[in-house]
């Protein structure tokens, strides 16, 4: 038995660490990735992102993400804004600090891949898609994904009130190897 | 007299200008908030010459009206001015890379006096009360 652990070991090592290189490649976010919305009023971008990204161009079904965003990180380019976006009146930051987005399938479409999963925000999970296109660099690669959603489904400001309901998302983000 | 106002004005808007570049830098290297892209040098002196030189005018048309009451107006106008366009700082949407907006009114709000202040400041070696 002593004799078979060691030419065992060595092959569970061996198959270890090849099965390593046959996953899905895991992705790291790089700096410069930019969360921005816009609507009719308001426009901004969320600055601190971060999660895990897995991700194969030619077998993208094996991806998953699981991403999210510091709700305080908000930036609108003026403070008065940026105090009343974290406020309990619209997203508030203090019971709801995180949006989160956990990736449930990833599919191949004529223009580049989506993305379905749940999107969690101020209390509330919602199921969107998010069309996105993964662009491979020196560093590394590129997924970039625009998509609309309404913040009334999420509870997010009062429905009305002059500012706009729909609100269009655009990420950006670059990542490296991990 | 509209002469000698117009000196008081340009002559004290830079020099506001010039504090205002000074207190931005001094702003800058003690908090750390850079808003040099927003507002550069040129960009501040350039407003406070705009403020002295308006001031300039506003001086010599209500002297020439109001003679008497004219300076107590206008010193009341002057600085009700300066205290309503406070409001822009608190406004301004700046670009969204730009770190720590919320230092922002705090940089430029004491800016807003100093055209004013340079102006009061000056006023007795420009022109003399009757």
């Amino acid at each position: 038995m002593n004799k078979l652990f060691y030419p065992l070991a060595a092959i569970l090592l061996l198959a270890g660490s090849a099965f390593t290189y046959l996953t899905t490649p895991g992705w790291q976010v790089a700096t410069g990735y930019s969360i921005a919305f816009s609507s009719d009023d308001a426009s901004g971008i969320f600055r601190d992102f971060r999660g895990s990204l897995s991700f194969d161009d030619s077998d993208p079904a094996a991806g998953k993400f699981d991403v999210a965003v510091e709700v305080a990180s908000i930036n609108t380019g003026n403070a008065m804004q940026n105090r009343h976006a974290k406020s309990d009146e619209w997203f508030d930051a203090v019971k709801y600090p995180q949006i989160h987005f956990a990736s449930k399938s990833i599919s191949r479409t004529a223009s580049g891949y989506q993305v379905s999963g749940e999107l969690e925000m101020h209390g509330s999970k919602k199921p969107v898609t998010i069309p996105f296109v993964f662009k491979k660099t020196a560093q590394g690669g590129l997924f970039t994904g625009s998509f609309n959603l309404n913040r009334n489904d999420y509870g997010i400001g009062k429905p009305g009130g002059g500012v706009g309901e729909q609100v269009r998302i655009d990420i950006s983000v670059p990542v490296t190897k991990i | 007299m509209f002469k000698r106002s117009l000196a008081l004005g340009v002559v004290s808007g830079v020099l506001a200008g010039l504090a205002g570049v000074l207190y931005a830098h001094v702003y800058r290297n003690s908090l750390g908030a850079d808003f040099s892209r927003v507002v550069p040098a040129i960009k501040i002196i350039a407003a406070s010459l705009f403020g002295g030189v308006l001031a300039a005018i506003g001086f010599a048309l209500l002297y020439r009206r109001l003679t008497t009451k004219g300076e107590i107006v206008f010193n009341l106008l002057f600085t009700l001015v300066s205290v309503i366009t406070l409001v822009a700082p608190f406004a301004a949407k700046l670009p969204l890379d730009a770190e720590a907006p919320e230092l922002f009114p705090g940089m430029v709000i004491p800016m807003h006096f100093f055209p004013a202040l340079a102006w009061f400041t000056l006023k007795p070696m420009f022109i003399r009360n009757k």
